[in-house]
C-alpha cells in the first residue's frame, strides 16, 4: 500500500481528534460528578419534619439548582433555582450561583436578605454574560411552624393542606429575576404550616416536559401526581412524580432540567440537628 | 417545531413578529436582527401574538433586546403577548426591567 506524507498526517489528525473527544468526554463526566456531588450533598434531618430534592438534568449536566442551609436559629433555608440556558453554560453559572447562595446564606437573616445578597454578588456577572436566575428562597422555622420565602422570578411552589387536601400555589411576592437589575430589594411573605402540610418547590422543566407528541406535562398533571401520592413521606412522593414524568414523556428527550424540592411537616417538632451548619448553638 | 421571523420596517421604526417557539433551539435566529440595528432605529416592536412557547433563553433574548434598546437610544415595546406569555414575563420581572431602562433611564 502507498502511503505519502499527506495519508500519515490525515491520519494522526484523526487520531488526534479521537483522543481530543475522548478527554472531553472524560471532562464531561467528571463535571457532571462534580456537579451531582454538590446537588445531592447531605440533607439536613430535623424533628418535625422533612426535607428531600432532586435534579435531573437534560443533558449530562444542567442549570437547575437547590440547596438547604441549616442556620444557627434552628431554621432551615432552602432554595431552588434555574439559570438561563441549558447544558454547560448554565452548569458554570449555576456552580457560580451556589457560591452566591452560601455565602449568603450565612450572613444575612432572611430569604429576601440572601436574594438581595445574591443579586448584588452576582448581578455584574450575569449582565456580563447576558444571563439570569430565577430564585425562591425559603426559610422554615420549625419553632414558630412559619414559612418565610421571598422570590426573584421563580415559579411560586405548590402547597398541600395537609388537612383539607387541597392543592394550590404558595400566596405570591414578586421579584425580579437575579442578574435583571441591580439593588433589588426582595419583600417576603410568611405563611403557617400544620401537620402534614406539604410545600413542593420545583422548576419550570417538570410542567414544560414533553411527550412524544408534544404536549407538555402541564401543572394539572403534577396536581393530580401530588394528590395521589400526598400521603407519602416526601422521598416516595419525589420518587412518584419523577415515575409519572418518565412515564408520560416515555424516553422522549428533554430540553429542560427537571429539580424539585420538598418539605413535608410532621406532628413532632424539634429543633434542626443537622449536618452543613457551620455552628449550632 | 422552529421560529419565524418576519421583519417590517417604516421610517425608522421597526417590528419583529415571531412565529413558533422562542426557545434554546431558536433564539440564535433572533440575532442577525438585533445586530442590524443601528443608531437611526427609533421604535422597535416585538410582537408576540403568534408565540407558542418562549423558555428562559427566549426571555434571555428579550433581556438582550432590552439591553440594546439602552445601548442604542431606542424605544423598544412588546406587543400581541398572549395571557401565558404575559404571565411568564410577570414572573421573571421582565416589565419592570423594561420600565427601568426605558422611563427611569436606569443603568443596567
Amino acid at each position: 500500500m502507498y502511503k505519502d506524507s499527506l495519508t500519515y498526517i490525515y491520519k494522526n489528525d484523526k487520531e488526534i481528534k479521537g483522543d481530543l473527544n475522548k478527554a472531553l468526554q472524560r471532562e464531561i463526566n467528571l463535571a457532571r460528578n462534580i456537579q451531582s456531588s454538590l446537588l445531592n450533598g447531605k440533607t439536613p434531618t430535623f424533628d418535625g419534619g422533612e426535607v428531600c430534592g432532586a435534579s435531573l438534568p437534560a443533558r449530562l449536566i444542567g442549570g437547575d439548582y437547590y440547596d438547604f442551609y441549616p442556620l444557627v436559629n434552628g431554621k432551615i433555608r432552602i432554595v431552588i433555582g434555574d439559570v438561563m440556558g441549558k447544558g454547560i453554560p448554565a452548569a458554570m453559572l449555576m456552580i457560580l450561583t451556589r457560591g452566591a447562595f452560601r455565602s449568603a446564606a450565612e450572613s444575612t437573616q432572611s430569604p429576601g436578605e440572601t436574594l438581595t445578597a445574591m443579586n448584588q454578588a452576582i448581578y455584574n456577572d450575569l449582565k456580563t454574560l447576558k444571563s439570569f436566575v430565577t430564585l425562591f428562597c425559603a426559610d422554615w422555622d420549625p419553632n414558630t411552624s412559619t414559612l418565610t420565602y421571598a422570590n426573584a422570578g421563580h415559579n411560586p411552589p405548590l402547597y398541600i393542606n395537609g388537612k383539607s387536601n387541597s392543592i394550590e400555589e404558595l400566596p405570591k411576592i414578586k421579584g425580579i429575576m437575579v442578574g435583571g437589575l441591580p439593588n433589588q430589594v426582595y419583600k417576603e411573605q410568611s405563611v403557617e404550616l400544620n401537620d402534614e402540610d406539604t410545600v413542593f418547590f420545583y422548576t419550570d422543566g417538570i410542567v414544560e416536559a414533553i411527550n412524544k407528541d408534544g404536549e407538555q406535562y402541564k401543572l394539572d398533571r403534577l396536581i393530580s401526581t401530588l394528590e395521589q401520592n400526598k400521603e407519602k413521606v416526601v422521598g416516595d412522593i419525589e420518587r412518584a412524580v419523577m415515575e409519572s414524568i418518565n412515564k408520560f414523556t416515555a424516553g422522549v428527550p428533554q430540553k429542560d432540567d427537571i429539580t424539585m424540592v420538598l418539605l413535608k411537616i410532621s406532628k413532632q417538632k424539634a429543633d434542626i440537628t443537622s449536618l452543613n451548619s457551620p455552628v449550632f448553638s | 417545531m422552529s421560529l419565524v421571523i418576519k421583519k417590517e420596517t417604516k421610517n425608522t421604526t421597526m417590528t419583529l413578529k415571531f412565529i413558533g417557539i422562542l426557545d434554546i433551539s431558536t433564539t440564535n435566529e433572533i440575532v442577525p436582527y438585533l445586530n442590524e440595528i443601528d443608531n437611526n432605529l427609533k421604535e422597535l416592536s416585538l410582537d408576540f401574538s403568534e408565540i407558542e412557547f418562549i423558555d428562559s433563553t427566549g426571555i434571555g433574548s428579550i433581556m438582550n433586546a432590552i439591553h440594546l434598546s439602552q445601548e442604542k437610544d431606542f424605544t423598544l415595546k412588546f406587543e400581541g403577548v398572549n395571557e401565558l406569555t404575559r404571565q411568564v414575563f410577570e414572573m421573571v420581572g421582565l416589565y419592570d426591567i423594561l420600565e427601568a431602562v426605558q422611563q427611569e433611564g436606569l443603568d443596567v
